[in-house]
């Protein structure tokens, strides 16, 4: 459902500058690309058969 | 913001933003001047959809990581960087909304209700707000969003074109088709016909 609000009080041009973090955007941009990367799942991969293969062994 | 203000470059050329845009390609730290450039409309834009300020800034922050992490797939093809931001934003609100962490929420004042009677040939009473107040969320998406950016957010068709990925004439179609859309509702839940 779509809510309505009327006459809703803005925040400032300072209040939003304040609200700047563009450091924060690089540490998530960080945490987003090692979660894409080939690495990340290659290394998953690799630990999941070694325990399969110790688990049969 | 009005959209002519968003247009207004602080590195006086656009071409001053695509030598950013490539540095930012090789090192993210290098977007910091468009960052602060844009957090501010791109907040506005998101702030007007949702319910809470504190997810509107969440999302706003979002909207940057999701740009830069995509920012070495962006070519410019006479696009503003501006509308590819403003597109990033309209698909993580969506994404938001699914998510239910955000509640779709239209913002609008009283010169816009003004604005929009306007359109409609109608001079404002109590009543015709009311009635107007009350079939906007009855809208579908689409021309709910064609509405707000055209008639409480100013844009031009072409920049509407530009973020919804239209032309700007079917950006214009698509808009004059809204507004009679919602003249419609209007008049089916106006029980005094002006």
């Amino acid at each position: 459902m779509t809510k309505l609000l009327v006459n809703r009080k803005e925040p400032s041009r300072n209040e939003i500058a304040n609200r700047q973090d563009f450091e924060t955007v690089l540490v998530n941009i960080r945490k987003v690309k090692s979660l894409n990367s080939p690495w990340f799942y290659g290394a998953i991969a690799f630990s999941s058969l070694l325990i399969l293969t110790f688990l049969i062994l | 913001m009005s959209a002519n203000l968003l247009n207004l470059s602080l590195f006086g050329k656009p071409e001053d933003e695509l030598i950013i845009i490539e540095r930012a390609k090789k090192n993210p730290a290098h977007f910091a001047p468009l960052y602060k450039k844009y957090h501010e409309a791109i907040f506005r834009y998101v702030f007007k959809r949702v319910d809470e300020e504190e997810s509107a800034y969440d999302i706003t922050s979002c909207v940057f990581v999701k740009a830069l992490v995509n920012l070495p797939r962006y070519e410019y093809r006479g696009i503003p960087f501006s509308s590819w931001l403003f597109r990033i934003a309209k698909s993580e609100l969506y994404q938001s909304f699914r998510d239910k962490k955000a509640q779709r929420t239209i913002s609008i004042d009283s010169i816009q209700i003004g604005r929009v009677l306007e359109e409609f040939n109608l001079d404002e009473s109590e009543h015709k707000r009311e009635v107007l107040l009350k079939v906007l969320p009855m809208l579908k998406e689409k021309p709910l969003q064609l509405i707000e950016m055209r008639f409480f957010e100013r844009r031009s068709f072409r920049e509407i074109g530009e973020i919804l990925g239209l032309t700007e004439n079917n950006a214009k179609v698509k808009t004059f088709r809204a507004l009679i859309k919602l003249k419609e509702l209007y008049a089916q839940h106006n029980p005094q016909k002006s």
